[in-house]
């Protein structure tokens, strides 16, 4: 795969605010990048400089290898689908599709091929002559991504498009829109702050927090290695402890040693303190006394397939425990907790304010 | 009880508000000069209406006036909401902060700073100056109605144009526009109605020998007012009237036929 897309040292503040603080960022050609964050963590704006809509204070942008940085966004061969669609309320549904293709002068048997082509790529057959008002949320939604597609950018951008959609149709749309990514055989840059959303679709995910890229990683390495607490949280649900290294490959938590994978050979040196994430799934109940801790059930809750329990530890300042299992166990019964050393997940404890302070000073 | 007591009430208000205006329409079709008594239905006020040279000048000047106001005043006002658009939320606030200003500003403080300024740069007064004080008064009502049609929305809309390759120029005529027709529609109709309506402004700034309808109507009363006068202006009530019922009308039948070809 070769690169398509370089941010490269992206910095923007908005009146004073710090939004992008100095983002590097590769994307290659037929990728599906997700951007994920919390709300307000700099998302939008990272697309909207890719789109051209925003300048970025400092740092370049390049696509295929040539500075688009000051090229508006009229030139640049890249759509976008907008958050709340932005289709053009006073035009049908084809004038909205048809829009760019008018635009760049195509003839218009030429549009109409394409109008349909496009509809029938997002499921839309014979809605042409619709007024934008009459079509449903997940419509409309349709109706942005056929607007974008027919111009046949390189680079879709996709801003929570299906933030305003419910649960099952959500759940629908992902599939489609791996398959029209698939079928188109273009890249993707996609936003959301839907960690879900983000595991199931995507090739690479961006982490991101307070205009800093966190991690970035397939999903799988996102979800199993995460490289900080904050992505681990953000992930899944999962607990989230401090520790300390013992010596290599043991790790002491709330006063419990654990055998772990990690060590000196990864920056984990002896009485270093660390984050630790242990991840519900991740812990096997056994019988009391045969696990590495005991603990107590205080709360059970069945969701779906699994049950999701909290279980206080007897030893350390009574940690509540977040476990899933298949297996029901009674409120108050009392079981053991044992945890594969490949599945604790250590991790460098974020520096303090002080810290990067004087880090960036130097 | 309630009821009747709710209905009673309805009955004093539309006296209060439309039995004045039925007198006037009564007394304008009087044979008699009388205000007092009803003599016999004729037409002959809206005879001498019709015939009289003052009141049809005063009625043209009214009305092209209103036009001409209405017409540049919303072509300014709506240049400056799009310049609006363009600046910091700051600098917006402040100057429509400014914009509030001349519409709270009382009519008589207006008349008199405009005619003095018309004094002061030697323009003698008259038909122009009229016009130019209506263009004034009328600019902060097309920024009201046409301002809050530009908004993030329609920003979003212009960045799609964009996004799909249109011109900035391309963009604002095919999606800009049509968003701000509404706006644009209601600030003209809110301006020719607020031209047609103004007596003071007018009266200071119209200087001797022309008038509008009401500065005509104003000066009669000095000199003892004439019946053609309460028919004039039920011809401008019933106008007024039946311009409303249109513009009341016709959108809810738009609406209508939209949904039925659905
Ligand atoms: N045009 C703007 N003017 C001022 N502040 C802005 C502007 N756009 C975004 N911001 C601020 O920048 C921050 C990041 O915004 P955004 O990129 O939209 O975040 P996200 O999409 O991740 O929720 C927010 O705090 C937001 O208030
Ligand atoms: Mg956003």
């Amino acid at each position: 795969m070769s690169e398509l897309i370089r941010l490269e040292n992206i910095s923007k503040s908005f009146e004073d605010t710090n939004v992008l603080n100095n983002i590097n960022l590769t994307i290659n050609e037929n990728e599906f990048v997700t951007l994920l964050g919390p709300s307000g963590c700099g998302k939008t704006t990272t697309l909207r400089i890719i789109g051209g809509f925003v300048q970025p204070d400092s740092g370049r942008v390049y696509f295929d290898g040539k500075d688009i940085t000051d090229l508006p966004p009229n030139k640049r061969n890249v759509n976008t689908v907008f958050q709340n669609y932005a289709l053009f309320p006073h035009m049908t549904v084809g004038e909205n599709i048809a829009f760019g293709l008018r635009v760049s002068g195509k003839p218009e048997q030429y549009i109409k091929d394409k109008i349909k082509y496009a509809l029938n790529l997002v499921n839309l057959n014979g809605f042409e002559n619709r007024r934008i008002d009459r079509m449903s949320g997940g419509q409309q939604q349709r109706i942005a991504m056929a607007r974008a597609i027919v111009n046949e950018p390189r680079v879709l951008l996709l801003d929570e498009p299906l933030g305003a959609l419910d649960l099952k149709l959500r759940q629908e749309m992902q599939y489609e829109l791996v398959r029209l990514k698939n079928e188109l055989g273009i890249t993707f840059i996609y936003v959301t702050h839907d960690q879900e959303e983000a595991l199931t679709m995507s090739d690479t995910v961006v982490v991101m927090n307070n205009g800093l890229i966190q991690q970035m990683g397939t999903p799988e390495e996102i979800y199993n290695e995460p490289e900080n607490a904050f992505v681990a949280d953000f992930i899944g649900d999962s607990n989230i402890l401090s520790g300390r290294m013992v010596r290599d490959k043991l790790v002491n938590i709330n006063g419990v040693d654990f055998p772990c994978i990690d060590g000196s050979d990864n920056g984990f040196l002896p009485g270093r303190e660390v984050d630790v994430v242990i991840r519900p799934e991740d812990i096997d109940i056994v019988p009391p006394g045969q696990g590495i801790l005991n603990g107590t059930i205080i709360s059970k809750l069945f969701i779906g397939v699994h049950y999701e329990m909290l279980v206080k530890s007897e030893t350390g300042s009574g940690f509540e425990w977040l476990l899933q299992n298949y297996d029901s166990y009674d409120v108050g019964e009392k079981i053991g907790m044992y945890v594969k050393p490949e599945n604790i997940q250590i991790m460098h404890k974020p520096k303090s304010e002080a810290e990067q302070a004087i880090e960036l000073d130097l | 009880m309630k009821k009747a007591f709710s209905s009673i009430y309805m009955v004093i208000m539309m006296l209060f508000l439309y039995l004045p205006i039925v007198t006037l329409v009564v007394l304008s079709f009087n044979e008699s000069k009388s205000m007092a008594k009803f003599t016999r239905f004729s037409l002959k006020w809206y005879e001498e209406m019709l015939g009289s040279r003052m009141i049809m000048s005063a009625i043209k000047n009214t009305f092209t006036i209103a036009i001409l106001a209405a017409l540049i005043a919303t072509i300014i006002g709506t240049l400056a909401v799009i310049g609006l658009d363009a600046m910091t939320v700051r600098s917006q606030n402040i100057l429509l902060g400014f914009n509030n200003i001349p519409m709270l500003n009382a009519d008589i403080v207006t008349g008199i700073a405009l005619m003095l300024s018309f004094l002061l740069f030697g323009v003698s007064l008259g038909y122009k100056t009229i016009l130019f004080s209506h263009i004034t008064f009328c600019i902060p009502y097309v920024i009201l109605s046409v301002r809050p049609r530009m908004n993030k929305y329609t920003d979003t809309l212009f960045e799609a144009a964009l996004d799909l390759g249109a011109s900035r120029g391309y963009a604002f005529r095919k999606i800009i526009m049509p968003e701000l027709w509404p706006g644009i529609t209601s600030g003209f109709l809110l301006s020719f109605t607020m031209s047609v309506d103004d007596f003071i402004i007018t009266h200071f700034t119209r200087g001797a020998g022309i008038n509008t309808i009401s500065t005509l109507i104003y000066s009669q009363v000095k000199v003892g007012i004439r019946p053609s006068l309460f028919a004039l202006s039920t011809v401008i009530f019933a106008v007024a009237l039946i311009v409303l019922l249109v513009v009341n009308i016709l959108p809810g039948r738009r609406a209508k036929r939209a949904a039925l070809e659905v």
